[in-house]
């Protein structure tokens, strides 16, 4: 953490704000989803290659935001947002991980109608 | 060595007139944690929608490829993020001291957002219009909730984004004035990441 300042505008946090940084972040997320948006509408890879692709290309997005826009780093006036955030991600897969695992689970053993299923979705 | 008091009874975690602090870091800091935990509830929402995104859960209804289109959720991404670069470009207005440039890019925030709501809404509304509300079926309910719970957050931004509107040329760029402009584009930034991953998920991995 930074320490007291009598000028609020002189804050780390407030230093740190950059226009060209926030450009760059517009630039670079709306790419990103732009791609991902362009392979969505060729429709000419396999489900599981698409759903990795698309991923990677929000993975993407997201550190592009958190590093340009959030401006996360290892500065001593960000470090403990982003060692937050770092421990917090593994919750984010775990919730929807094993909610996803569990129900899928479910629906094989317990569900008997699958051929009228027109597309796949995360849980076949 | 600056002698330190032992933790006792009377130990205060945090005193508001310490020179020591920085008010505005553990502000921030705070509504940080805040943010990630309201991110959970996104979580919770994104498991319970990848579990009712099935036909079965549709009962009959409309399933995500017949309700969402990939290249209008482009437009709303492209409003959302112009208006998060707005609020943030408006912090570098701060800066620089500058006030007015920090309502401009405000307002301009504020227009966009109100734009993306709009558009949400109108979705929506077309949905329930045609007897595909939230009580159709369990994906619709999973899908309804998610984006309104989504929209939601973006409306008490809104919200909060006028009170600050209100206070920057009352009060100046003081140290409770900065916290906030800095905690609000925390949260704006916040609701264009949850839209990033609701349009990967809803509009295109379902389309």
């Amino acid at each position: 953490m930074a320490g007291s300042h009598s000028d609020p505008l002189a804050h780390p946090e407030v230093r740190m704000g950059g226009a060209l940084r926030y450009i760059a972040g517009f630039i670079s997320t709306v790419a990103l989803m732009g791609a991902a948006l362009i392979v969505t509408m060729r429709h000419d890879m396999a489900y599981q290659s698409y759903v990795e692709l698309v991923g990677g290309l929000a993975f993407l997005a997201l550190l592009s935001q958190a590093v340009l826009y959030y401006g996360l780093d290892i500065s001593k006036a960000q470090i403990w947002k982003s060692v937050s955030l770092i421990l917090t991600v593994p919750l984010f897969i775990i919730t929807v991980g094993l909610t996803v695992w569990m129900f899928q689970s479910l629906d094989h053993r317990t569900m008997l109608i699958t051929t009228t299923f027109q597309q796949p979705t995360l849980l076949q | 060595m600056a002698h330190q008091a032992a933790p006792g009874a009377n130990t205060r975690l945090f005193h508001p007139g310490y020179e020591g602090h920085s008010q505005i870091s553990a502000r921030t800091l705070g509504f940080w944690l805040y943010m990630l935990s309201d991110a959970l509830l996104f979580t919770a929402l994104f498991a319970a929608y990848a579990v009712l995104d099935t036909p079965m859960n549709a009962a009959g209804g409309p399933i995500a490829s017949q309700i969402v289109n990939p290249v209008e959720g482009f437009w709303q991404t492209i409003i959302i993020l112009a208006s998060v670069t707005s609020y943030s470009l408006a912090t570098v207005a701060m800066k620089n001291g500058n006030r007015s440039g920090t309502m401009l890019g405000i307002v301009v925030a504020l227009v966009l957002g109100a734009a993306f709501v709009a558009f949400g809404f109108n979705d929506l509304a077309s949905l329930a219009a045609q007897g595909n509300g939230m009580d159709r079926s369990g994906y619709l309910s999973a899908y309804f909730v998610l984006i309104l719970t989504h929209a939601l957050h973006m409306i008490f931004g809104a919200l909060w984004m006028l009170v600050m509107l209100v206070q920057i040329p009352r009060y100046g760029f003081n140290e409770m004035v900065v916290a906030r402009l800095l905690n609000l584009r925390m949260f704006w930034q916040f609701q264009a990441t949850v839209w990033v991953c609701v349009y990967i998920y809803v509009y295109m991995i379902g389309a």
